[in-house]
């Protein structure tokens, strides 16, 4: 059978952002209408750039060295104006929040259509069709920006699907979803593959797309990186164990109750991770016990001499909420009057951030700036450990290797280490998984037992994909 | 440590029970420029005035919304009344109060009953620029995510023993560093997220030539009755009372 006209044609193309120094290394690619591609590659390599050069964003708003070139359905990028470009194909970025536009789910549709010059007939056509093929029609009025993140994720694929283009491009659609919003946005996508448009995703999450029939993979290598030598030997003191209680924790959050009489008796020195979907409250308990929201109840610390309050860092989802110094090692040592700098050196180099002590933390990648955000925290030393929301979104597995391997040197030091997460990978390599639902605490034991609680996934909403299944319960009822 | 939000929010949240719902976003744009006008009178004719006004909000059921912006402006209102009567004379700094909560309760009435949306079509309709009325919506749009993200940055370096106070004058020196640590972060997320949206519009042809609009908008009856009650009434006051 003869090869069909590409859609999409990349050759030799790269990219050099002016200030950065990176970008995207020489690559060429063709894809086919109808073809599902996965494109996957390390932090850094340029994943987003090329999606950025498929869809023409480059060179049309992003400035900087461009070579080869890209044709898409017959344009050339570069040649091309964006409108013309956009009628071709569609893209979906990362952060479905950051790109809301609209002050109500309608209008973020109708934006798209009005932009194509359609009449108003023809919009009201294709709105109704998306509100219900997407499952959106009873959430018109709402505020986007008020939605979960799944829901976000199907109104972005839905003002793009809106506009019909011939081709799809996801720039990590997946990184912000639960598990059973992930599992649902594959769903579509294969169903838009299935009508013969063509879909190149860009993610790092690749094994929630494995079992998709018929899909192409390219891996992009980018830049060999230095190999990174963590530090075997740990140096933090042995501490007191102790144990965290939490009694009857309860937090309402402008008049919804967000979580109600929750009690956990939390042992030090392990990891603990908690599970569950968009909204049920993961980051609102690590707010708590961190104290910086709100609650009714008590969290303590209770150990042989007595009890006090709880201790803990609190590194936060986005790293960039906290970076604002010249360089890492002030950031790191910031406003300590006597640091101790044989712990410091230790921690840049257990962080692999050794090679960017004197790099503004602004210039470094997102799983860099995660790792600083989390040596920041380690520096000030908080007396009982620390909490984690979300630290492996958007993270290759190199990086996800070094937070693990960190996490579990603080852990046995007798540090009680917490984090939230939608990676079930992750998660499986935490000692302890509490699993929280909208009614509150489902299940909460050692992981490989709350793994094969089925009943408390089902209650929790989140079916777990096939591919973890196979890797990771023994039973498999999947 | 302190500690951080309840959930209660700032923003103008949309009164859906306003007779000024219905109202052309046009119309309730002359009314706030009119009202804005009349802020320039004297005392005694704008005290007549504030009592109309707020006859006017109660009908329009914007009195609370109204009363509760002015009220998150207490502290510069007690500062500007203290400075104005301990430096000028107690008649200038009713008068300057008066104008400000004034002004306040407009921002609140256009803002109560207009979504953004409809303010990008005003102003469309105005022969503003798509691109320019576009931004400009977009702006007052993101002003309940700002107030978001500088609570999250306040929380994420109050974490890590970093506390900014940024009305404290003692100190000072030692504070511009503090200033910095939400200073920065709040640039970077701002600028972040103004390329995410732009990326996001052009994706979706925001530079089309061949816009259409899907929304149209039509003065009613009613649209004509207030602003022809709002010149009415500014007549009267400048006029009659001249």
């Amino acid at each position: 059978m003869p090869r069909l006209i590409p859609v999409l044609r990349a050759n030799q193309v790269s990219f050099r952002y002016p200030q950065e120094g990176h970008g995207l290394e020489p690559v060429s690619l063709e894809i086919a209408p109808g073809e599902l591609t996965l494109v996957t590659g390390p932090s850094g390599c340029g994943k987003s750039t090329l999606a950025r050069c498929l869809m023409g964003l480059i060179p049309h708003l992003y400035h900087g060295e461009l070579t080869g070139e890209v044709w898409l359905n017959g344009y050339r990028t570069s040649d091309a104006s964006m409108w013309q470009l956009a009628e071709k194909a569609g893209m979906v970025f990362q952060n479905p929040a950051a790109q809301m536009l609209a002050p109500s789910v309608e209008d973020e549709i109708i934006f798209g259509l009005e932009n194509l010059g359609l009449p108003p007939e023809e919009i009201t056509s294709r709105l109704e069709n998306v509100l219900q093929d997407f499952n959106l029609t009873h959430l018109r009025q709402r505020n986007p920006q008020t939605l979960s993140g799944g829901e976000q994720q199907r109104l972005a694929l839905a003002a793009i699907m809106a506009r019909q283009p011939q081709a799809l491009i996801l720039d990590e659609p997946l990184s912000m979803l639960d598990t059973t919003a992930a599992g649902d946005l594959i769903a579509y996508l294969q169903r838009f593959a299935a009508e013969g448009k063509t879909l190149i995703v860009f993610e790092h999450r690749q094994e929630y797309l494995d079992d998709v029939p018929g899909l192409r993979h390219i891996a992009l290598e980018g830049k060999a990186k230095e190999e990174r030598k963590v530090p075997s030997a740990n140096p933090l003191p042995a501490q007191e164990s102790f144990r965290l209680e939490v009694e009857n924790l309860g937090v309402q959050l402008g008049g919804r109750i967000v979580l109600q009489n929750l009690n956990l008796s939390l042992d030090s020195g392990q990891i603990l991770v908690v599970v569950g979907r968009n909204g049920v409250g993961k980051t609102t308990l690590l707010r708590s016990l961190a104290g910086l929201q709100k609650h009714s109840g008590s969290a303590k610390v209770v150990t042989v001499r007595g009890e006090q309050p709880p201790n803990l860092g609190m590194v936060f989802q986005n790293p960039d909420l906290q970076l604002f110094n010249a360089s890492v090692r002030d950031e790191i040592l910031y406003r300590l009057p006597r640091p101790d700098m044989a712990y410091y050196r230790w921690l840049v180099a257990a962080l692999g951030l050794q090679p960017y002590e004197a790099t503004p933390p602004l210039l470094l990648s997102e799983g860099e700036k995660k790792r600083l955000a989390l040596g920041l925290v380690l520096m000030r030393r908080p007396a009982h450990g620390v909490l984690l929301d979300e630290p492996s979104l958007g993270q290759d597995h190199a990086h996800k290797d070094i937070l693990v391997h960190m996490l579990r040197m603080l852990a046995d030091a007798g540090q009680l280490v917490m984090m939230t997460t939608h990676d079930l990978t992750l998660a499986s390599q935490a000692d302890r998984l509490i699993l929280l639902g909208p009614e509150g605490l489902l299940a909460d034991g050692p992981t490989a037992s709350v793994l094969e609680d089925d009943s408390a996934w089902a209650k929790a909403g989140i079916a777990l994909p096939n591919w973890f299944l196979r890797e990771h319960k023994t039973g498999g009822s999947g | 440590m302190r500690v951080g939000q309840t959930g209660r929010s700032h923003r103008v949240s949309l009164v859906d029970a306003s007779p000024l719902r219905k109202a052309d976003p046009r119309a309730k744009l002359f009314i706030s420029l009119a009202v804005s006008l009349v802020v320039m009178m004297p005392l005694e004719r704008l005290a007549i005035f504030l009592g109309l006004y707020i006859f006017f909000l109660w009908w329009a059921r914007l009195l609370i919304p109204s009363a509760q912006q002015i009220w998150r402006l207490k502290w510069l209102l007690i500062v500007l009344f203290a400075f104005d009567w301990w430096l000028i004379s107690l008649e200038h700094a009713l008068l300057i109060c008066t104008r400000l909560a004034l002004l306040t309760g407009v921002f609140a009435l256009f803002f109560s009953t207009t979504t953004t949306r409809e303010l990008g079509l005003a102003l469309e309709r105005l022969r503003v620029p798509y691109r320019y009325a576009f931004s400009l919506s977009l702006a007052f749009q993101s002003l309940g995510l700002l107030e978001d993200e500088w609570r999250a940055i306040r929380e994420a370096q109050l974490s890590r023993g970093v506390e900014p106070r940024i009305f404290s004058f003692r100190q000072l020196v030692s504070q511009v560093g503090d200033l910095i640590s939400l200073a920065v972060p709040a640039i970077v997320l701002t600028t972040k997220r103004a390329w995410a949206i732009t990326e996001a519009a052009y994706a979706r042809g925001f530079d089309s030539p061949h816009r259409t609009s899907y929304r149209t908008l039509s003065f009613s009856r009613f649209d004509f009755v207030l602003m022809a009650g709002a010149v009415i009434l500014i007549a009267l006051l400048y006029w009659r009372f001249a």
